[in-house]
C-alpha cells in the first residue's frame, strides 16, 4: 500500500505539470487581458503594469518564469486585488471551503447510501418510492433554490439559524445542508443501482442459501461489493466539493474559494485562474489516491493487481 | 410461507437498523453542532450588541489607498478612517477639521491652513503639515496613476506635473511652512476648492508607511490612520472591522466597533437585516419588492441624494450628429415614469444641475412635449419616426437600470415611433466601451464628488476624461471656466445656469432623467445614522443599544 501511495506521488509531478502548462497556454488563448475591462488606463501606464507582471514578455518565456516560480511554491500574484498575492488569496479562501466541504460530504454520504441502500433492499415498494423522489429532488433542484427555501423556513421564519455569513459554527449548518443535497441525491441514486446489481450474483444467492440472515448478507456481502462506484465518484465528489461552491458561497455570504473559479476567469486574472485550478488538480489527485487504497480494503483481489 | 414472512420480518429488521443508523448520524451531528456554537447560541439570542455596529458594504473595496482608489465602497470605509484638513458636515458645509482655521489670500488664489496640535495618528506620531505635502505631491505623481488627480488641477503647475510635462515636484504650489502651516497657491481663483480639501483624495498619508510597506500599506498590520476608527481586522471579500480610535482629536466614536460585512446578494443582506445580522442596510441591500414591502415600516427611511441619471448620446453616431433628433429625443421621455417604476422616491429632473445646488432652474432644461417632439424629428427628416435607423442603447446590467432603459425605449417608441435597440454589458465591459467607442446612446449616472456645481458641469468640458458623450464646445468650457473662477456667488450661479441652458436646451449631448435616492432601513436600537447628499456614511456619531 506504502508503494502505492509513493507511486502515486510521483506520478503526481507530471500531472501538475501537464495541468499547469495546459491552462497556461488556454489562459493566454482566450481573448481579453487582464487590464483590458478596467479602466480606461493611459498605454504608459498598460506598458507599466505589464512589465511589472512580465506580461510584456515573450510567452515562452512568461512560462517558464511561471514554473519556476511554482517549483518554490509561489503562485504569482493576482491581478485584480492589487495587493495580494494567489497563496495569500487561497489560504484565505480554501480552509473555509475545506471546511464546509468536509461537513456536506460527511452528510452527503451519511444521508445517502443508507437512502440508496434502504430503496434498494425495498425495491418498488413505497420506502423506494419515496427515497427515489426524493433523491431525484435534491437532483433536479437547484442550489440557490433550495439555499434560498432553507434561510426562509429556518432563518426569517422560525429564527433559529443565522441567514448567513461565517460568524460561529451555527452559520455552518444552512450551507452545509444546502451543498450537501446534491451529492447525497447522486449518491443515493448510485448506491441504489449499484445494491440492485449484486444483489443478483451468484454469490449472494450462495450466501442466502447457507442460511445467513437478511443482515449479515447484506452488510457483509451486498453493501461492501456495491460501495466499489460509489467510492469511485467520491474521489472526484470530495474535490468538488471541498473546493467550494460559487452559489452556496454567494447566496449565504461564505468567504470560501468557489466564487474564484468564475471570477478570476471573468477578471483575466491568470495567476489565480492557474492557482484555483492547480489546488484542485492536488486535491483531484490525493482524493483518487484515497479511492485506491479504499479499494484494496473493500476488495481483496485489487491488491493482487498491484 | 414461513420462509417468506421471515424475510420479511428481516427486511424490517434492516430498514430499521439502517434507518436507526442515519438517525443516531445525525443526532450525533447535531449535537457536536450544538455543543460548538454553546457560546455563539447565548451570543445569538439577544438581537444585537451594544456598541457594536454592522452594516453591508455590498463588495470588497478594490483598495483603499484613497490615491488609486475611484469606487464609493472605497470612499464609505476610508471616510470613517480618515479626516482631511476640513469635513463636510450633514448639511454639506465645511467645517474645521485637522484645520483650525484657514485664510484666502490674494484674492483666493492662496490658502493658508492652520492645523491643530493636538493631532495623532494612530501609531502616535503627530500628524503634520508635511504629511499634507507629501500626500498630495503623490497625488499628482504621475508614478501613483491616480484617476482623481485632476481634483488638485487648480494648484500652480499641477495639471503639468501630472500629464509629465513638468518633472520638478517643488515646482507644485503645494508647501507645508512648518509643522502646523499648510500652504497652497492655486494658479486662478476657485470658489469650490475648500469642499476638496474634505475629499478623500485630499487626505494626509504617512510617507515613511506608504514606502516602507509599498503595496500592502494599507493591509490591517501596516494601516496608519488619523480619524475616528482605525481598521483592526480586514477578511478580504468578507468583513472589514473598524474599531473606535481612542487617539482621534475629537473624542472617539461612540461604537465600539464597526463590522463591515461584504455581501453581495442583495436578498441575502436584507434576509441577515430582517433576522437582526444586520443593523443597517442602504440601496446596496434593497431590491425593488422590498422596499414595497417596508415603506411603511418606521425603520425605513429614504433620503434625496446628489447622484443624476442620464441618457448620453455619441454625437459623432448618425442620426445623433443633429441637435433636432437630440432634442427630439428629449422631450418625447416622460421623466416622471422613472419614479412610477423604480418606487424609490426619485426626482424626476430636466436640468443637469439638481434643485440644492445654485445655478439650478426649473427651466434650463427641455421639459416633455411629445407633439413637439415629434415636429422636431419630421424637421430632421424622420416624419413619424420613418426612416429612422434602429440605435443602440447601452447600459450597464443592473435590475434597476434595466428598468429604466426599458422605459425609456417604450417612451420613444411610443412618442416619436422609432425603435431602440436595448444592449447590457457587465459594469466593466461597459466602462471600457463607452471609453474607447461609445455606442450611439448609453445610460450613465454621476454622483457628485463635492456640494457644488462644478462637480456635474465640469463633466462636459473638453479636457474631462469622463465626457464620452464627444461633444464639446469652446463657449461651453469658457462658461465654465468663467464660473470657476467667479468668486460673486450670483454671479457664478449665473454663469452656471447659462453653461446648463446650453447643456439641457441647446446642444443637447445628454438628456437628464432623474435624480437618485438613498433608501435605509435602521434597527430601532441604532441612533444617529444620517446619510448626507453626497451619499457618505459617517459612523462616529452612530449609538447602538441603550434603551
Amino acid at each position: 500500500m506504502i508503494a502505492l501511495i509513493l507511486k502515486r506521488v510521483l506520478l503526481a509531478i507530471p500531472v501538475l505539470l501537464v495541468v499547469a502548462s495546459l491552462t497556461f497556454v488556454l489562459v493566454r488563448i482566450v481573448p481579453g487581458g487582464p487590464f483590458d475591462a478596467d479602466k480606461n488606463l493611459p498605454p504608459e501606464i498598460i506598458a507599466n503594469l505589464n512589465a511589472k507582471y512580465h506580461l510584456d514578455k515573450p510567452v515562452p518565456e512568461q512560462y517558464f518564469l511561471y514554473l519556476g516560480r511554482l517549483a518554490q511554491g509561489d503562485l504569482g500574484v493576482s491581478y485584480k486585488y492589487v495587493n495580494r498575492t494567489v497563496n495569500d488569496i487561497l489560504s484565505d479562501a480554501f480552509p473555509v471551503s475545506l471546511q464546509l466541504g468536509t461537513i456536506s460530504l460527511t452528510l452527503a454520504v451519511m444521508i445517502g447510501v443508507p437512502l440508496g441502500a434502504i430503496a434498494a433492499v425495498c425495491r418498488g415498494r413505497r420506502e423506494d418510492v419515496i427515497a427515489m423522489f426524493l433523491s431525484t429532488l435534491g437532483i433536479s433542484v437547484p442550489g440557490f433554490v433550495i439555499g434560498a427555501t432553507l434561510i426562509f423556513v429556518f432563518a426569517i421564519e422560525l429564527r433559529v439559524l443565522p441567514v448567513g455569513l461565517w460568524e460561529s459554527p451555527w452559520h455552518v449548518v444552512l450551507p452545509a445542508v444546502t451543498l450537501a443535497f446534491s451529492p447525497a441525491a447522486y449518491l443515493a441514486r448510485l448506491t441504489r443501482a449499484s445494491v440492485l446489481e449484486i444483489v443478483e450474483k451468484d454469490w449472494v444467492r450462495t450466501a442466502r442459501s447457507k442460511g445467513l440472515s437478511q443482515w449479515s448478507t447484506v452488510t457483509k456481502h451486498i453493501l461492501r461489493n456495491s460501495l466499489i462506484p460509489v467510492v469511485t465518484v467520491l474521489g472526484p465528489l470530495t474535490a468538488i466539493v471541498i473546493t467550494g461552491s460559487f452559489v452556496v458561497e454567494y447566496i449565504y455570504a461564505i468567504p470560501g474559494m468557489g466564487r474564484f473559479f468564475i471570477t478570476a476567469v471573468m477578471n483575466r486574472d491568470y495567476d489565480l485562474i492557474l492557482g484555483t485550478t492547480l489546488v484542485f488538480a492536488v486535491l483531484l489527485i490525493v482524493a483518487n489516491t484515497f479511492v485506491d487504497v479504499a479499494y484494496q480494503i473493500l476488495d481483496p483481489r485489487m491488491r493482487l493487481e498491484d | 410461507m414461513t420462509k417468506s414472512s421471515d424475510a420479511k420480518s428481516d427486511d424490517r429488521y434492516l430498514i430499521w437498523r439502517l434507518a436507526k443508523g442515519l438517525g443516531q448520524c445525525l443526532l450525533a451531528l447535531l449535537l457536536l453542532v450544538s455543543i460548538l456554537s454553546l457560546t455563539a447560541c447565548t451570543k445569538a439570542r439577544s438581537r444585537f450588541e451594544p456598541g457594536v455596529l454592522r452594516v453591508n458594504l455590498g463588495t470588497e473595496p478594490p483598495g483603499l489607498d484613497w490615491h488609486t482608489a475611484t469606487d464609493s465602497t472605497s470612499f464609505d470605509v476610508v471616510s470613517n478612517l480618515m479626516v482631511g484638513l476640513t469635513q463636510y458636515t450633514n448639511d454639506l458645509t465645511c467645517a474645521p477639521s485637522c484645520a483650525k482655521s484657514w485664510e484666502v489670500l490674494d484674492d483666493g488664489k492662496r490658502y493658508l491652513f492652520h492645523l491643530r496640535d493636538d493631532l495623532r495618528w494612530t501609531d502616535g506620531k503627530p500628524v503634520t503639515a508635511y504629511d499634507f505635502e507629501y500626500a498630495w505631491k503623490r497625488l499628482l505623481n504621475p508614478a501613483t496613476a491616480a484617476q482623481y488627480a485632476f481634483f488638485l488641477y487648480d494648484v500652480v503647475n499641477a495639471r503639468d506635473y501630472n500629464t509629465g510635462k513638468l518633472k520638478n515636484a517643488d515646482l507644485l504650489g503645494i508647501k507645508a511652512i512648518d509643522p502646523h502651516t499648510f500652504e497652497v497657491r492655486l494658479s486662478k481663483p476657485a470658489a469650490y476648492f475648500i469642499y476638496l480639501t474634505a475629499f478623500c483624495v485630499s487626505f494626509p498619508m504617512r510617507k515613511d508607511v506608504v514606502e516602507r510597506f509599498g503595496d500592502r500599506w494599507t493591509e490591517p498590520e501596516n494601516f496608519v490612520t488619523n480619524g475616528p476608527f482605525r481598521l483592526t481586522r480586514w477578511q478580504h471579500e468578507y468583513k472589514m472591522e473598524l474599531s473606535a480610535n481612542p487617539q482621534y482629536f475629537d473624542g472617539p466614536p461612540k461604537v465600539k466597533l464597526v463590522k463591515m460585512f461584504m455581501v453581495p446578494e442583495a436578498s441575502t443582506a436584507f434576509a441577515l437585516y430582517e433576522n437582526d445580522e444586520l443593523d443597517f442596510i442602504d440601496n446596496r441591500s434593497f431590491s425593488t419588492p422590498d422596499v414595497e414591502r417596508f415603506r411603511s415600516s418606521p425603520e425605513y427611511k429614504n433620503f434625496p441624494l446628489l447622484r443624476a441619471n442620464y441618457l448620453a448620446f455619441n454625437v459623432s453616431k448618425k442620426p445623433f450628429t443633429d441637435p433636432l433628433v437630440r432634442k427630439a429625443v428629449a422631450m418625447a421621455i416622460d421623466r416622471s415614469v422613472f419614479p412610477r417604476i423604480l418606487r424609490r422616491g426619485e426626482r424626476p429632473a430636466t436640468s443637469w444641475i439638481p434643485p440644492a445646488l445654485p445655478g439650478y432652474s426649473p427651466d434650463s432644461g427641455l421639459k416633455f412635449d411629445p407633439v413637439e417632439a415629434r415636429a422636431l424629428l419630421a424637421k430632421a427628416g424622420y416624419p413619424g419616426g420613418k426612416g429612422f435607423p434602429k440605435a443602440e442603447l447601452l447600459y450597464p446590467n443592473r435590475d434597476d437600470v434595466r428598468l429604466t432603459v426599458e422605459a425609456t425605449q417604450d417612451e420613444l417608441k411610443r412618442n416619436l415611433g422609432i425603435e431602440i435597440e436595448l444592449v447590457n454589458q457587465e459594469w466593466k465591459v461597459y466602462l471600457a466601451t463607452v471609453r474607447k467607442d461609445a455606442p450611439p446612446m448609453f445610460r450613465n449616472s454621476w454622483g457628485a464628488d463635492y456640494p457644488d456645481p462644478e462637480t456635474f458641469m465640469n463633466l462636459f468640458t473638453k479636457d474631462c476624461g469622463n465626457n464620452d458623450t464627444k461633444w464639446w464646445s469652446p463657449k461651453y468650457d469658457q462658461l465654465i471656466q468663467a464660473a470657476e473662477g467667479e468668486l460673486d456667488a450670483k454671479k457664478r450661479a449665473d454663469l452656471y445656469r447659462q453653461a446648463d441652458v446650453m447643456l439641457c436646451r441647446e446642444a443637447v449631448p445628454i438628456v437628464p432623467t432623474f435624480l437618485a435616492t438613498q433608501n435605509i432601513m435602521v434597527k430601532p436600537w441604532v441612533k444617529g445614522i444620517a446619510i448626507n447628499p453626497l451619499d457618505l456614511q459617517f459612523f462616529k456619531a452612530v449609538e447602538v443599544g441603550g434603551q
